[in-house]
């Protein structure tokens, strides 16, 4: 290398290339560019006519000039310069072995680059033929052994390799390699991180002994690690540590999650002499569980990574979702909801979708039957430890299933009512077993109803919370790993105020605390790497090298290749282990005197060759461009071509910013559930179903009313179901305004149900039971108002109960509501005409409907949804296509004339639900108006006040 | 459809466009007696018709071999013969034939369409046409129409023609950028031996204009010589200058030898070209 200056020059005799610049300049200026060429038939008529003036014989000057740069740039760059300030200071007989020491523990990687570059300027200084040998600091298997010697060459392709680590240097551990190594090198150069905190002054002290040192030091500027976390429920604040103490220094911190979307940033201000700084952030309790890790922003680098594990993180619930809800603030949903948004993830969702997202806790709200397959799923979870958290209601005191503490009473206990004696209960002070002791108890709370457990030997272990009376309020039990509870009221205001109270919010948080992990003993167990950081910070799948690391470790091991951080899973979720956790870097403030330390410019060095062949090459390409032009070969370079190479330059230009473009396209938004989702804020499409989507049954049903059967396996008795909802349809078409259209035959697994204001269900005899999905699918259309009429046909003399054991089979898992026989006067019996019996082709026989009205029944708008009977009405309306009966009724025309009055009252009971219920009052509320005014009765009043229909 | 039927459909789509063509009828019967049948009574050798005898004829006119079969006194009239030839020519040079950029056609082109419109209108009203030097005698009807657009496009690479055998009507196409005294010995013979022709002088707008500009490399189609102009906008005055001296010499030359001289571009209508062409060759007619 010769020396020229800063400059290095790796072939300097090409240089006296430069000498024939001159000559190169006037052959171009010679040559003048070529002419356009043109056909001219009347070319002979300029014979002897000399032009006046030709065209100079010189190129303008901007080519010759572009083209003499040109050369001179290709010259000089063949000449391979380097840029090198630090040259000049070397000895320039510097020869003999040269060994490098490169410090590429995690406080290397923000100035990475300029380490390796300092290392590779090194390269450039001393004799060309030189053995060059590399040792690394951070301890590694098959770490590179320092005797081995590499040609410069070879060293610079190592260096540019090499990457750094994520876990600390090792320099005593480097030592003793370099010295069973018998390495006797003539120089040693050490790029350092500057940190103190691996023994560095020591390090360097051994290393001036053996050979000249030259030290590069790049401590990180700004923060260096992140040393330490605290969460409280809404809030975490994050510890940053700098290498050195002076100056005040501003840097951010961002909270990620797991897919590294930013949900927070947080300013953390270093103050003058201080090296540690906190951000704080403030983040609602549903936002922080998504936190997985925190940045300081704009660093890489493995210490600045501080990863966030699940042992301190807000509880995960599913609430099971009961389908659709009328009035959502009337939900028992909306209290347990309101309760736990404020430190709890929600999710909402069916069984088998909660069951599969694993939560901590589940809470279903009056849920009598569940269905066998979720009861299952919920089993099999609640003992892997989950926590089933059920609260009673109406449905529950119905009947009650085995995924519950303690037995059940099959009814509830209603207190202070208009039949009970007693008051409505205060509830009495926790018991000191229970998980709720030391919450304090609101004086003013009453308890008006609750279901009961049958006593039993433990039930007093099992009570968590009771009444002054005694009576349990809150049981558990555990199962497998999990726990089972059970609040024996509604989570709503129904049954008592407590969901009024604070003490609801905490009862709820302890039993979900209660119920999940607290049990485990953190001390046990192994935990498998799962994610690991690599030097610059980055997250990665776990490598071959990486190891389980034993629970108990965790907080005395120090990071290593064995035990990279990263995230841990184990048998309580998952543990982090942080490059930065306790770290403590300060710089090396005294270097031994015999080190000689390079500065920023030193350390750096320049290869110029490729930037000076590339301008070479540019030049060239552009005069190639300015030659065509002169030449005419590029005509018409007019407006229209300019402006598609302008429209190209910025098409060129918006592509390379493209990509940030589409990163900015989306911003966070807070979902109702609390939880945060990333929402695109481009153009959305919405598909619009095509005409496949929907069947033309289900067209034609949404278009025109109609009513649907269910389609048993009896070919015959969906006839003759069809014929009776036809002779009804018929029947309502005449003589009211409804008007419905044929009957449809339905499938229950497949057809959709909701498009039918009223299914009739026309019981076979030995019908198998039906499935899962048939049961899923009619619980779902009874809760979003559906009517369902089932009819056993079974028929029977006077006073003959309802024989329903068929339908217990049947329907098993059906969400069926109390049932009562219809009370006289109520609306069924007058909603067109007034009738007294409901008969079909058998008279006399018992109409069951939902239970209204009794402190029991569910709130709504109190019409049934359900009615059960076995009357036969199918048969007694069945009409043949013309019209004609079908069927003998028992009672001859009379009976078969009030079967369809029966029916038109159904149906108009259905249709307009507690409609009619009010119309009853009509008289009372019209003679009350009477009253006050005149003794006459409005002659616009017909006399006889309609109460039902024409009878 | 090739070329030389699109000429053609144009040509006559050109002809049709223009009043029919006017001789004067007895200029001509003087000049060319009995060469072409003009399918009325009038001078010339072939029988044409009986008719009855009046009053105004000469005694010496009834023919008295027929009048002698009958009572009545008949007049053996004949067939009017009168017919000029017109032969046309165009130049074959490379120059010629050849179009500026953004041209219709060739100069060769325009200048062949012009003259088989001639050509056709003469034919219809039975004037012989053909090409000169071409070696087939001069027709008149339908296939002489054919046979002139063969014949004019045929013209490569043969020397100026000789003068033709009998006198006739010459057109001579070319764009005369040749020296003066070249055409003046060119023509000299024809003139000799035909009083009447017409030069048609057809140029493109390019050469009109010479829209040149920086340095330039000219060479004219079918010559290898070429030239460099370093800055050819100085030289377009010169040229333009050039270009009309020789048409005036031209002009002088064509009225020297009693011929007429048209000049046409190739970017003006060939319409009007047509008809000046027309009007310089009816004017032979004219001039008793």
């Amino acid at each position: 290398m010769t020396v020229l200056g800063p400059f290095l020059f790796g072939a300097p005799l090409a240089l006296f290339a430069l000498l024939s610049l001159p000559v190169i300049w006037w052959v171009l200026r010679a040559t003048p560019p070529a002419p356009k060429d043109v056909e001219l038939p009347s070319l002979r008529l300029l014979e002897g006519v000399e032009p006046k003036e030709e065209t100079p014989a010189r190129t303008p000057w901007w080519v010759w000039l572009i083209r003499t740069l040109a050369a001179a740039a290709a010259i000089i760059g063949l000449s391979q310069p380097v840029y090198a300030p630090g040259a000049r200071n070397e000895a320039p007989d510097a020869g003999g072995a040269l060994l490098v020491v490169l410090d590429n523990g995690w406080p290397s990687a923000p100035r990475w680059s300029e380490l390796i570059d300092a290392a590779t300027a090194t390269l450039d200084t001393g004799g060309r033929d030189a053995a060059t040998h590399l040792l690394l600091t951070a301890p590694q298997t098959l770490n590179t052994d320092p005797a081995m010697r590499l040609s410069r060459a070879d060293m610079a392709k190592r260096l540019s390799s090499l990457r750094p680590q994520s876990w600390s240097t090792d320099r005593t551990e480097a030592l003793e390699r370099l010295k069973a190594s018998g390495l006797n090198p003539a120089r040693i150069f050490w790029a350092s991180d500057g940190i103190e905190e691996e023994s560095g002054r020591a390090f360097a002290a051994a290393l001036s002994a053996i050979a000249p040192l030259s030290v590069y030091a790049a401590p990180p500027a700004g923060p260096a690690a992140i040393t330490g976390i605290a969460s409280q429920t809404d809030s975490v604040s994050v510890t940053l540590r700098r290498v050195q103490s002076r100056g005040e220094e501003r840097s951010f911190v961002s909270a990620l999650t797991l897919d590294g979307s930013a949900l927070a940033t947080a300013e953390a201000v270093f103050d003058d002499g201080e090296r540690e700084a906190v951000a704080s952030f403030t983040i609602p309790a549903a936002a922080l569980s998504r936190i997985a890790r925190f940045t300081a922003t704009g660093r890489q680098g493995a210490g600045t990574v501080w990863l966030w594990d699940s042992s301190n993180r807000s509880r995960r619930v599913g609430l099971v979702d009961a389908g659709s809800v009328a009035q959502p603030l009337l939900s028992d949903m909306h209290y347990v909801r309101k309760a736990l948004e404020p430190f709890a993830s929600i999710t909402e969702g069916d069984i088998e979708s909660l069951v599969s997202t694993s939560p901590d806790a589940i809470i279903l709200t009056d849920i009598g039957q569940i269905l066998p397959e979720d009861a299952k799923r919920l089993t099999e979870w609640v003992e892997e430890g989950g926590a089933l958290i059920r609260f009673a209601g109406p449905h529950l005191a119905a009947q009650g299933d085995d995924l519950l503490p303690v037995a059940l009473r099959r009814s509830s206990r209603a207190l202070g009512g208009a039949l009970a004696w007693d008051e409505p209960q205060a509830m009495a002070p926790f018991p000191s077993n229970s998980p709720f002791d030391g919450l304090s108890i609101p004086p003013d709370v009453r308890i008006k109803q609750q279901v009961l457990a049958k006593p039993a030997p433990d039930l007093a272990r099992k009570t968590w919370a009771r009444l002054a009376d005694g009576s349990p309020l809150v049981t558990a039990d555990s199962r497998g790993s999990g726990t089972l509870i059970l609040f024996h009221i509604t989570a709503g205001p129904d049954w008592s105020d407590l969901p009024y109270s604070g003490t609801f919010e905490h009862m709820l948080r302890r039993s979900i605390a209660a119920g999940r992990g607290e049990s485990v003993s953190d001390a046990e167990g192994a935990y498998t790497p799962q994610l690991v950081l690599d030097g610059y910070g980055r997250l990665a799948a776990a490598g071959a090298n990486a190891a389980p690391l034993k629970a108990a470790d965790f907080g005395s091991v120090k990071p290593s290749e064995a035990h990279p951080p990263g995230l841990y899973q184990g048998p309580s979720g998952t543990r982090a282990l942080n490059a930065g956790a306790g770290a403590r870097p300060s710089l090396i403030e005294a270097w031994p005197p015999a080190a000689r330390l390079l500065g920023d410019a030193e350390a750096r060095s320049l290869r110029l060759a490729g930037p000076l062949l590339s301008l070479a090459a540019i030049l060239l390409a552009v005069d190639l461009f300015i030659a065509l032009l002169v030449a005419g070969h590029l005509p018409r370079l007019g407006r229209r071509t300019k402006g598609a190479a302008a429209l190209l330059l910025v098409c060129a230009l918006g592509f390379s910013l493209a990509p940030q473009a589409d990163a900015q396209s989306y911003r966070y938004q807070q979902m109702p559930d609390a939880s945060y989702r990333r929402v695109s804020t481009a153009p959305q499409v919405v598909p619009i179903a095509g005409p496949g989507r929907a069947t033309q049954k289900e067209i034609d049903a949404a278009l025109t009313m109609r009513f649907g059967y269910v389609e048993t396996d009896n070919g015959a008795l969906n006839e003759r179901t069809r014929a009776g909802l036809s002779g009804l349809s018929s029947v309502l078409s005449l003589r009211t305004s409804v008007e419905p259209a044929e009957p449809d035959a339905l499938n229950l697994e497949t057809d959709a149900l909701e498009l039918y204001p009223l299914i009739y269900f026309n019981v076979s005899d030995n019908a198998p039971p039906l499935s899962a999905t048939a049961i899923a699918k009619l619980n779902a259309y009874l809760r979003s108002g559906g009517a369902l009429v089932i009819d056993t046909r079974a028929g029977g003399t006077v006073g003959t109960d309802t024989d329903v054991a068929p339908l217990e089979t049947l329907l098993e898992g059906l969400d069926a509501p109390p049932l009562q026989p219809v009370p006289t006067n109520h609306v069924l019996a007058r909603s067109f005409y007034l009738i007294d019996d409901f008969p079909g082709r058998f008279a006399n026989r018992r109409l069951w409907i939902e239970k209204t009205g009794g402190p029991n029944a569910p709130r709504g708008d109190g019409v049934s949804r359900l009615f059960i009977g076995d009357a036969d009405w199918a048969s007694a309306w069945a009409v043949d296509s013309r019209g004609r009966d079908l069927y003998s009724v028992d009672g001859g025309p009379t009976q078969r004339e009030m079967a369809r009055r029966f029916g038109v009252n159904l149906v108009m009971y259905v249709l307009t639900g507690n409609y009619k219920d009010d119309q009853v009052h009509l008289p009372a509320l019209l003679e009350r108006l009477g009253n006050g005014d005149e003794e006459e009765a409005d002659p616009r009043l017909p006399e006889r006040l309609p109460e039902g229909g024409p009878q | 459809m090739n070329a030389s039927s699109d000429l053609r459909a144009e040509a006559e789509a050109l002809a049709r466009q223009l009043p029919n063509l006017n001789f004067k009828a007895e200029a001509s019967e003087a000049a060319h007696i009995g060469s072409a049948g003009r399918r009325r009574a009038g001078t010339g050798e072939q029988f044409w018709q009986y008719r009855r005898y009046a009053q105004e004829d000469a005694a010496d006119r009834v023919d008295w071999r027929r009048s002698a079969k009958g009572h009545e006194l008949f007049v053996r009239e004949t067939e009017l013969e009168t017919a000029r030839t017109v032969l046309f020519w165009c130049d074959p040079h490379a120059g010629f034939n050849w179009k500026g950029e953004g041209d219709i056609r060739t100069k060769a082109d325009e200048a062949r369409l012009l003259m088989l419109t001639l050509g056709i209108m003469m034919s219809k009203d039975g004037e012989r046409i053909g090409a000169l030097g071409a070696g087939r005698s001069p027709s008149f009807g339908r296939r002489a129409v054919d046979r002139l657009a063969e014949d004019i496009s045929n013209g490569a690479g043969r020397p100026f023609p000789p003068p033709p055998r009998k006198s006739a009507t010459l057109v001579i196409a070319s764009d005369f950028y040749d020296p003066i005294p070249e055409w003046q010995a060119r023509l000299k013979p024809l003139a000799a031996r035909c009083p009447e022709g017409v030069l048609l002088a057809v140029a493109a707008p390019i050469e009109l204009d010479f829209p040149f500009q920086g340095r330039v490399k000219l060479h004219r189609p079918g010559d290898l010589g070429e030239r460099i102009l370093g800055r050819a906008e100085t030289l377009r005055e010169d040229y333009q200058r050039k270009f009309a001296e020789q048409r005036e010499a031209l002009l002088a030359l064509a009225t020297q030898i009693g011929w007429r001289f048209v000049s046409h571009t190739t970017g003006t209508p060939s319409l009007h070209g047509a008809a000046r062409l027309k009007l310089a060759v009816e004017s032979f007619g004219a001039r008793g």
